[in-house]
């Protein structure tokens, strides 16, 4: 007796039965979508966190100390210096471009005057570029800075959604794994005199908790290909959905920033940069669907296990007498 | 074959003794029928005899070697064909498939024409073959049960009242069959029944009362139908 043969009648049982693997299908393929539409949403947010965070830090002003709000701390809100104060000509900022750390610059027109943009090559580097700055002559009452406030208003709802999405996650995971514990104890239950008949001829414990195995393996497999497809159709929407919502409250904050800024600074705040059309694009990737698949088989087999368990307690000529 | 060297069995977490200080000795190339009233313990003995369950004291020894110590999944796979009182059929499977599952957890392999030459033996048509069990009548299963047991061709056949549900006709093809299993192919065939007709076809019939065997013999009142073949 081989494998071939375990697995050829587990494919047979899954004929069998049909209302209880139905039952389980579906049960299965609404779990599996809940987890790739979570997994999703919550891989496609930490890549718009990273991008944000790589576009967002890496740029970096001049800003005068004098009008730093928040005082001097690194990563407050930062203002480009004002038009009271003397700020850089093009040739200058065209020198403090000059550097290995920068990848690119923009002369920026404002109130305030010519602003330089510089777009490091890695937001690493600030450390170092800020000294070369130093060394090319910048004042002691310019620092530079990151516009970390435009990357927390930016960053917020995409967080939020993160974090909803990994708590659905959890929750998804915990529930699911119950349900199909629940599931499995049932299906034992309605096999017990099956497993029995097989036990009684011979079949060892382990085979008959190889067969039960594969059925469950089979159905999550069959319930990961309609779930990857069908989450990946529900993803977007969900995500757009909540997004919209978790945008409206940031342009809230962002009002509430400006209008501080606007208040603050002697010649008007800047808004920080807020996207009323921020998109996350959703999209199962390869990691997602393995991550998925991993999670499915994980609960197969924890219902794999509960099976072998289940099956250990009874002795076949017990089985078989009760039914008798 | 097979021996019993002093068996005593008890029911678990009881008092109620079944058997005490049991020997018996079955050979190859014969059929064995074991008779008595209900609840005397002639199940429990097919129980014992086939690995199922494990007497309370005493020895089971297969072919010399204590049947307690082997390994029983093996035995049951391969070394012996069981027919249950209540059938123990996988009822959502087919015919063929319940004889096939038999063929492969005994490790001769799933052979599809010998399966259902032997249900085509038992009565089975190949229409039927492919019929699930619950479709099918009982004296159908009972003969479906009968060919699974037989199906890997084990040495050692014990069967709990395998005609029971079976007419005169059926009743005897099957009882030949049994027969030239023993007689023909050299295995040992033990037969718990209540019936006569069955009791008459085997070489030894032993009687259980109150967990006592005793063989029949000369003063003891045979079937009807054995008296009427010695004539």
């Amino acid at each position: 007796m081989n494998v071939a043969f375990l697995l050829n009648h587990a494919v047979l049982n899954l004929g069998k039965n049909k209302g209880r693997n139905i039952l389980l299908l579906g049960i299965t393929f609404a779990i599996i979508t809940a987890i790739v539409v979570a997994l999703s949403i919550f891989n496609a947010t930490n890549v718009v966190i990273d991008e944000t965070r790589t576009s967002l830090q890496s740029a970096v002003r001049l800003v005068s100390q004098m009008q730093a709000v928040g005082g001097g701390q690194n990563n407050t809100q930062m203002i480009a210096g004002n038009q009271s104060q003397a700020t850089f000509t093009a040739e200058e900022l065209a020198n403090f471009a000059n550097s290995q750390f920068v990848q690119g610059w923009d002369l920026q027109e404002s109130p305030r005057g010519t602003e330089g943009i510089f777009y490091l090559v890695n937001p690493a580097m600030l450390a170092d570029f800020e000294a070369e700055l130093r060394s090319k002559g910048l004042p002691e009452n310019y620092a530079v800075r990151t516009d970390e406030a435009a990357f927390a208003s930016i960053v917020a709802p995409v967080e939020s959604l993160q974090n909803l999405a990994m708590t659905f996650l959890v929750v998804v995971v915990a529930l699911g794994a119950v349900i199909m514990a629940l599931l499995s104890v049932i299906a034992i239950r309605e096999r017990k005199y099956e497993i029995g008949v097989l036990r009684a001829m011979g079949l060892k414990k382990q085979k008959v908790a190889f067969i039960i195995w594969a059925e469950t393996v089979i159905i999550t497999a069959i319930c990961f290909v309609l779930g990857l497809t069908a989450g990946n159709f529900l993803s977007q929407p969900i995500s757009d959905n909540i997004l919209a919502g978790q945008l409206s409250n940031a342009e809230i904050t962002a009002t509430t920033l400006a209008e501080r800024i606007a208040n603050e600074s002697a010649n008007g705040g800047e808004t920080p940069n807020i996207s009323g059309n921020l998109q996350v694009d959703i999209a199962i990737n390869f990691v997602t669907a393995a991550q998925i698949l991993a999670i499915s088989l994980l609960l197969a087999s924890l219902v794999g296990i509960i099976s072998v368990s289940q099956i250990t307690k009874s002795e076949p000529i017990k089985i078989l007498m009760e039914r008798t | 074959m097979l021996a019993l060297k002093n068996i005593s069995y008890k029911y678990e977490g009881t008092n109620r003794t079944i058997f005490k200080d049991v020997n018996l000795e079955f050979s190859p190339g014969k059929v064995y029928t074991i008779v008595g009233k209900s609840g005397a313990g002639k199940s429990t003995l097919l129980a014992l005899l086939s690995g199922l369950d494990v007497a309370t004291s005493g020895e089971i020894a297969y072919n010399g070697e204590n049947l307690a110590k082997m390994n029983r999944n093996k035995y049951r796979a391969r070394q012996i064909g069981m027919v249950f009182q209540s059938l123990n059929l996988i009822p959502t499977a087919t015919a063929l498939d319940n004889i096939i599952l038999s063929m492969n957890i005994s490790g001769v392999g799933g052979n599809k024409p010998r399966a259902l030459e032997l249900l085509k033996t038992m009565g089975i048509s190949p229409e039927k073959s492919n019929r699930k069990i619950l479709k099918l009548s009982g004296g159908e299963q009972q003969r479906i049960a009968i060919a699974r047991a037989i199906a890997h061709n084990p040495p050692l056949i014990v069967a709990d009242e395998p005609t029971g549900n079976l007419d005169k006709e059926t009743e005897s093809k099957v009882l030949k069959i049994f027969e030239n299993i023993a007689h023909e192919q050299g295995k040992c065939v033990i037969i718990v029944t209540h019936s006569k007709r069955v009791a008459a076809v085997a070489d030894e019939v032993w009687h259980v009362e109150k967990g006592v065997f005793r063989r029949f013999d000369g003063t003891i009142n045979l079937p009807q139908t054995q008296k009427r073949r010695k004539k």
